[in-house]
C-alpha cells in the first residue's frame, strides 16, 4: 500500500528501473520506519523479536530436533523437538484404532471424502442429479472401504474407525447431510401454511437453544436406553444425525438471512411472467440467496470442521482423541508439543483450503452479480 | 435436572435387567449368555489415553492393566482374548454406557463409593486396585517416609481433597511443615521441579506416571512410603445380575491365587501337567468344579493365565517394574507380602 501511494505520488507510468525501485524502497522505508528515532529503535526492537521468536522456532522444529522412530533415547538430550514421536505414532494419529494390517483401506476411504468434498466444490458438478450421484457413490465408497465385510474383506467395526479419516467422514457428512435439511427448514419457515411454519421454527429455535454437547450426548448415550434395540443403528449414524440436525438449525438462519435480502418485487415479477413456484425460487430466489449467505455458510462449515473435535466426548476416537492417545504412553508422553503442532497443521491446512475456497467463490459470484 | 431424569432413566434400566437376570445360585448368567451368543466381550476403553491403565500402542492396539482384565475375563468366558471388544468411552460416558448395554461391564480406574453402588444402580466386583494420595520428594534430601519432611515445604494443588488429606496426616504425625497451594496442576509441577517445595501430594498412579515421564532424572525424586489415603478401584456392572459378579470376581481372584502359587504364562501347562498342590489343581481345572459353579469351562483359568499370565506379571508389564512407570506393588501386592490384595478361598 505504502508503496502504491508513492507511486501516485510521482505520477510516473513509466517502467521503473532496478534503481528507482531500490530508492523507492529506501524512501518509503525511511517514510514509514525511521520517521522518527523513537518510531526508529520501537521498529528495530520489534524486529528484533520477531527475528528472535521465528529464530527459536526454527531452532526448535529444524535445528536442535530429533527425527528417526526408534530414536526415543536420543529426544531425551535433544534441545529441539521430537519428531520421532509423529514418525513412531503418525498412524495412530491419522487412523485411530483401526487394525493396523487394513490401514490401506482408510487411507483410500479418507481419499474418496476428500475428493468428494473437492469435486462438490467444482462448478461443474452442480446440478442436483450430479452432486446426489457424487455424494452418494462417495460416502458408499467409503463405508464399503472402512466397514469391508460387504466387499469381502475383514469387517471393522464403527467402534474402530477413528483418527483423520473419522474427523473427515464426520464433517463431511455433516456438511453434505445438514445443508440441504438447513435448507429445507430455512424453506420451511417461509410457508404459507401456518402449521409448517410453527414446527420448522419451533424446531430451530429448540435445537438451538440446546449445546452441542447435550444433543449429541442424548444421542449417543440417552437413545440407546430410549428407543428398542432394532430403531437404534449404531452409534456413529445416530451422532451424525444429531450432528447434522443442529448444523442445519443454524445453516436454516444463515438461508433466512439470503431470503429476506431478496426484494419481494421479484417474487411478484416472477409471478407475473407466469413461471410456477418452484421456477420462481429455483432460477430467481435461490441463486441470489446462495450468494448473499455465502460468508454465513463459510462461517458455519469452518467452524463444524472445528467442532467435530467435540466427539471426544462421547467416545469416538477422532484425530484429537488419538492424538492424545499417541502421546499417551510412557515413552512419549513429553512430547505432546509436538503431537499437537502436527495436529494443528492437519487442521490449519484443511481450514485453509476451505477459506481460500470461500473466497474463490465470492469472485465468481461477484462476477455473477454484474 | 438432567442429571435427575438420566439417573430415572438408569433406573428403569436396570429394572428390566433384574428382571430378565436369573436369581437361582447355579443359574447361568444373562449376561455371560448374552455374550456368549454375541462372541464377543464389550469392555470400556478411554477416549484416547489414561497412564498405565488404558493405553494405545504403536499398533493400534490396546493396552494397560484395564485392558489385561478384559482380556482375562474374555478369555475366561469366551476361551480367547482377542474376542474381546473394546469400545472407547469418556468418563462421563462410562455408567450411561454401562446401563444401556453399550458396554458389559467397565473396568476403567473406577473408584468404588457409595453413590455409584447405589443410586446409580451399579454393583462392583472385589478391589484390584488401591491407589491413593501420596507424597514424592526430591531424592537427595535422602528420606523414605513423611517423618522426614519435618520443618520441609510440602506443595498441593488448591482446592483439591487432597489439600485437606494432606494437612491431615501431617499433623495426626506431628510433622511442622510449610503448605502451599496453586491454582494449576502445572504449576504445582513446575514450583516441585524449581526446588520451591520439598515435597508434593497427588494420586500415587499419576505421581509416578509423572516421575516416570515428565521429570529428566526420574531417580533423583522418591514417592515416600506413607499412603495417606486410599480409593479401592473395582470394575463396575450392572445390578442385578449376581452371577456375573461372581464370575468376575473369581477371575480376580483365579489372577491372585496363579500369583499367589507361582503359577505364571510360562510355566501354567507345566503346572497344569503336574499340579504342586490341591489348589493348583482346582484352580488349573485338574480337579473339576471351577468351571462347572461359573456354567464356564473347566480350563477357564488355565486358558486365561496362559493369555494374560497371572495378577503380578499384568501389574509388572503395565505398571511395575517392566512398564516406563515403575510402580513399586505397595499396597497392590498380595496380603502375604505386605498389601491388601487377597482372594477368596478356593474350596
Amino acid at each position: 500500500m505504502a508503496v502504491s501511494e508513492f507511486a501516485n505520488g510521482t505520477g510516473s507510468g513509466a517502467a521503473l528501473t532496478r534503481k528507482t525501485w531500490i530508492s523507492r524502497v529506501g524512501i518509503t522505508l525511511r517514510k514509514r520506519v525511521f520517521a522518527s528515532p523513537d518510531m526508529a529503535g520501537l521498529n528495530i526492537a520489534l524486529l528484533l523479536v520477531l527475528l528472535w521468536i521465528v529464530w527459536k522456532m526454527i531452532d526448535w522444529a529444524f535445528v536442535g530436533a530429533v527425527w528417526g522412530a526408534d530414536q526415543a533415547a536420543e529426544c531425551k538430550n535433544a534441545t529441539g523437538a521430537c519428531w520421532s514421536v509423529i514418525a513412531a505414532r503418525h498412524r495412530l494419529i491419522l487412523f485411530g484404532l483401526y487394525p493396523y494390517e487394513e490401514h490401506w483401506r482408510s487411507t483410500l476411504a479418507c481419499g474418496a471424502i476428500i475428493a468428494t468434498v473437492a469435486l462438490s466444490c467444482l462448478p461443474a458438478m452442480w446440478s442436483g442429479k450430479r452432486l446426489a450421484a457424487l455424494w452418494v457413490s462417495g460416502f458408499a465408497a467409503y463405508f464399503l472401504l472402512m466397514e469391508g465385510s460387504l466387499l469381502g474383506l475383514t469387517q471393522v467395526t464403527t467402534d474402530q474407525w477413528g483418527g483423520l479419516s473419522l474427523t473427515l467422514f464426520l464433517f463431511a457428512s455433516v456438511v453434505l447431510l445438514g445443508m440441504p435439511m438447513g435448507l429445507g427448514l430455512a424453506l420451511a419457515r417461509r410457508s404459507d401454511l401456518p402449521v409448517v411454519r410453527g414446527a420448522a421454527s419451533l424446531l430451530v429455535d429448540f435445537i438451538r437453544s440446546l449445546p452441542l454437547l447435550t444433543t449429541l450426548f442424548t444421542a449417543a448415550v440417552v437413545v440407546p436406553i430410549l428407543l428398542p434395540s432394532w430403531l437404534q443403528g449404531d452409534k456413529i449414524w445416530r451422532v451424525i444425525i444429531a450432528f447434522a440436525l443442529f448444523f442445519a438449525c443454524y445453516q436454516a438462519e444463515v438461508f433466512r438471512g439470503g431470503f429476506q435480502a431478496i426484494p419481494k418485487g421479484q417474487f411478484e415479477a416472477g409471478k407475473a411472467l407466469g413461471l410456477s413456484r418452484l421456477q420462481v425460487l429455483g432460477r430467481i430466489v435461490l441463486p441470489q440467496v446462495f450468494r448473499h449467505s455465502l460468508p454465513g455458510t463459510i462461517n458455519m462449515v469452518v467452524v463444524t470442521f472445528k467442532e467435530t473435535a467435540i466427539v471426544i466426548i462421547i467416545g469416538f476416537f477422532d484425530i484429537l482423541a488419538s492424538a492424545n492417545a499417541a502421546f499417551g504412553t510412557g515413552e512419549w508422553a513429553p512430547y505432546y508439543m509436538e503431537v499437537y503442532a502436527f495436529v494443528g497443521l492437519i487442521y490449519w491446512s484443511f481450514i485453509f483450503s476451505l477459506g481460500q475456497y470461500g473466497e474463490y467463490l465470492k469472485r465468481r459470484m461477484a462476477v455473477a452479480k454484474h | 435436572m438432567f442429571g435427575k431424569a438420566m439417573k430415572a432413566i438408569f433406573a428403569s434400566g436396570v429394572m428390566t435387567v433384574a428382571g430378565a437376570a436369573g436369581t437361582t445360585a447355579l443359574a447361568e448368567s444373562a449376561t455371560v449368555k448374552t455374550i456368549k451368543e454375541r462372541g464377543t466381550l464389550m469392555c470400556s476403553g478411554h477416549n484416547g489415553s489414561y497412564f498405565g491403565f488404558v493405553e494405545v500402542n504403536d499398533k493400534n492396539e490396546w493396552k494397560g492393566l484395564d485392558i489385561d482384565l478384559c482380556r482375562a475375563l474374555t478369555t475366561a468366558i469366551l476361551g480367547d482374548p482377542s474376542k474381546a471388544q473394546i469400545v472407547p468411552l469418556s468418563w462421563a460416558q462410562r455408567f450411561p454406557s454401562l446401563q444401556s448395554g453399550d458396554v458389559d461391564i467397565v473396568i476403567k480406574a473406577t473408584g468404588w463409593t457409595m453413590g455409584r453402588d447405589t443410586e446409580l444402580g451399579l454393583q462392583f466386583s472385589l478391589p484390584y486396585f488401591f491407589g491413593g494420595t501420596q507424597l514424592m520428594a526430591h531424592g537427595d534430601l535422602g528420606i523414605s517416609d513423611a517423618t522426614g519432611l519435618a520443618g520441609g515445604t510440602v506443595c498441593v494443588e488448591a482446592g483439591t481433597t487432597i489439600e485437606r488429606i494432606v494437612a491431615d496426616y501431617l499433623k495426626t504425625i506431628s510433622v511442622e511443615h510449610t503448605m502451599v497451594s496453586y491454582e494449576k496442576a502445572a504449576e504445582l509441577r513446575s514450583a516441585y521441579l524449581a526446588n520451591r517445595c520439598d515435597a508434593f501430594a497427588g494420586w500415587g498412579p499419576n505421581l509416578a506416571v509423572l516421575r516416570a515421564t515428565e521429570i529428566e532424572n526420574p531417580d533423583a525424586h522418591t514417592i515416600l512410603n506413607d499412603q495417606l489415603s486410599s480409593e479401592p478401584i473395582a470394575a463396575a456392572m450392572r445390578q442385578g445380575d449376581e452371577s456375573f459378579v461372581d464370575t468376575v470376581n473369581w477371575m480376580l481372584a483365579a489372577l491372585l491365587l496363579a500369583e499367589e502359587h507361582g503359577v505364571t504364562q510360562a510355566n501354567v501347562e507345566e503346572m497344569a501337567a503336574n499340579p504342586p498342590n490341591p489348589t493348583v489343581a482346582r484352580l488349573l481345572g485338574n480337579t473339576p468344579g471351577i468351571g462347572e459353579r461359573l456354567s464356564l469351562r473347566d480350563t477357564w483359568a488355565r486358558e486365561m493365565i496362559g493369555a494374560v499370565g497371572n495378577f503380578a506379571e499384568i501389574y509388572d508389564r503395565n505398571l511395575g517394574a517392566n512398564s516406563p512407570y515403575k510402580l513399586d506393588r505397595g499396597l497392590n501386592n498380595l496380603w502375604s507380602h505386605g498389601g491388601v490384595l487377597y482372594s477368596p478361598i478356593l474350596d
